[in-house]
């Protein structure tokens, strides 16, 4: 059994505030715990299939114009710049 | 005038002159009031509407050119974006977003003059199976209002089935069109992986997520993929059908087809009245010349492991983007440094979404990738395998859509596990990229069952022929609301 602990670090590295254990982490743990039945499937030595997806498959990099100037949805922005949190 | 009508039917009604459009459409709002505040299916409602349907009205006096939908009514699974009006995913975080273009869905629709009635009710992000996990209080279902819709589709299977529109459109991730349809008696259908453009739908697991017409019956979904299937430039994952009409010949039957009934479906966990309609309708079947057999697959038994892994880990990097700088929910930076303030973001998520955010990050992550998300990607290849070769056998495959009857509300919320076998007999067709629809096939106790079929890719014609051989087989009573 995944241990809270190594749930909750997780959930940090997430940037996810837990407030109610129970509700988030017991929970999780219990999804976890389930996911172990993956061990019984036998598929260690199974090759992934790969789907090769060629660039001719691809659509053209071109620019489309678009209609409507969208850093009007935003509110914190000045000029064409998005204004966010500081990073350190 | 009863709206209690098909799709089919209506555009017969408003072609030979009985039926105007705006009376139609002013009589569908009418019962959305009427009902919507106990059903709860809306989560907006189009005002627009019924000037909409006056200028339809008019060009069909004035003789100009008109779409095949001819102003029908449909509901639209607030997860695609309809330009102008908010698309929330029933989430807090996108209380405010309002969508700044069409989905291709909706541009295809709007072509052919359907009216946009509303955006419906959805678990959170579309991850939940009774519409519980919505942040707008979950939709009731029809047939029971005690009892959970289905999910994450949940709103559109009750706008449907309660005839507040004529149809709808939903996305199905691991069964989220089936299991309400099955639920609320109404057709489901999950196309073909790449059979439908899902440009403009909130992504929520990219691989194997589908958008779905939701209808009264299954001509009607005929009807509608007819217009909204097809290859989209603006999504590089779809397929060209080659302009496929799956309504010409829906009436073909299924005389001489070879249909495959999966063991792993259809025994260990289905309740009895489940296993009875399943038993019901392989009897029709046959009585119209299908075949049966009992087939197995290995791999089902993960399947839903495999599912809630993978879904998961794409999950955590597609809702990595509600950073609270876009989409709407927009609070002051002040006194936040980043991480800080990306967290107090993700607050807005609901208990589900941010269960199943920390799974993403948990699965994939370094010392636990190999035991969980490789692992969940050798059992969708190695499914994908078994059912392809089983395929090669049968035509179709047959189960009940899911094993159990709608169940009260409350009564699985606080078990995940539970809640995750809900969805065993759905993530097949998801996991796979088959075609699969769930037929409503009978009533019990007052609760609908559906049953489900499963085709190989690109067979979704024969299916929908399929379907309809199953839906006509039987007669179902109306919705007591």
């Amino acid at each position: 059994m995944v241990s809270k602990e190594e749930i909750e670090y997780v959930a940090k590295l997430m940037r996810i505030e837990v407030d109610d254990h129970v509700v988030h982490i017991d929970r999780v743990q219990k999804m976890i715990a389930y996911f172990d039945i993956l061990d019984k499937a036998n598929v260690e030595s199974e090759e992934l299939i790969v789907k090769e997806q060629t660039v001719d498959n691809l659509r053209d990099d071109e620019y489309i114009p678009y209609d409507d100037k969208l850093i009007d949805h935003l509110k914190k922005y000045k000029n064409s710049y998005i204004r966010a949190p500081k990073m350190i | 005038m009863s709206i209690r009508i098909s799709a089919l039917k209506y555009i017969e009604e408003v072609k030979s002159g009985n039926l105007k459009v705006e009376e139609f459409i002013s009589k569908t709002i009418e019962r959305i009031q009427k009902v919507d505040s106990n059903l709860n299916a809306y989560l907006s409602i189009n005002d627009d509407a019924v000037d909409q349907a006056r200028k339809i009205d008019k060009k069909i006096k004035d003789g100009e050119k008109i779409g095949s939908c001819i102003g029908m009514p449909i509901s639209i699974k607030d997860n695609i974006c309809v330009k102008g009006t908010k698309t929330t995913c029933a989430s807090k975080m996108l209380e405010n977003f309002v969508a700044p273009y069409d989905a291709t869905v909706i541009s295809k629709l709007k072509n052919e003059d359907a009216i946009i009635i509303g955006k419906t009710n959805l678990d959170e992000f579309a991850m939940g199976l009774t519409t519980e996990f919505s942040a707008y209080g979950p939709s009731k279902n029809p047939w029971n209002t005690d009892y959970v819709p289905g999910g994450s589709s949940g709103g559109s299977s009750v706008a449907v089935s309660a005839h507040e529109c004529i149809a709808s459109l939903g996305s199905d991730t691991g069964g989220s069109v089936r299991n309400p349809a099955s639920f609320c008696s109404i057709v489901g259908y999950k196309p073909t992986y790449g059979l439908i453009s899902r440009s403009g739908l909130i992504s929520y697991s990219n691989s194997i997520e589908q958008i779905g017409p939701m209808t009264k019956t299954v001509e009607d979904t005929a009807f509608l993929l007819n217009i909204i299937a097809g290859k989209d430039p603006k999504d590089n994952t779809t397929i060209d059908n080659q302009k496929e009409d799956y309504l010409d010949g829906i009436d073909s039957g299924v005389e001489g087809k070879k249909i495959g009934i999966i063991k792993e479906m259809s025994q260990d966990g289905v309740n009895p009245q489940v296993s009875s309609a399943l038993k019901q309708a392989i009897s029709n079947l046959e009585s119209l010349g299908a075949t049966f057999e009992e087939i197995s697959i290995d791999m089902v038994e993960y399947s839903v492991a495999a599912y809630y892994t993978i879904t998961a880990t794409e999950a955590g990097s597609n809702l990595a983007r509600y950073d609270n700088i876009r989409y709407g929910f927009d609070f002051d930076f002040e006194g936040y440094e980043f991480n800080s303030y990306i967290s107090k973001a993700r607050k807005n998520f609901g208990p589900e979404v941010t269960r199943r955010m920390i799974l993403g990050g948990f699965v994939p992550s370094a010392g636990h990738s190999g035991k969980y998300l490789l692992k969940a990607m050798k059992v969708k290849d190695k499914l994908t395998v078994e059912v392809n070769e089983i395929l090669n056998k049968v035509d179709m495959l047959i189960s009940p859509t899911v094993p159990i009857l709608p169940f009260k509300f409350g009564e699985k919320i606080d078990d995940p596990v539970a809640l995750f076998l809900v969805d065993s007999n759905t993530v097949t067709a998801n996991l796979t990229g088959k075609p699969a629809i769930s037929v409503p096939f009978s009533i019990s106790n007052g609760l609908p069952i559906g049953i489900q079929l499963m085709a190989k890719p690109l067979q979704d014609k024969m299916l929908l022929q399929a379907a309809y051989s199953l839906q006509n087989s039987v007669k179902l009573p109306e919705v007591p609301i």
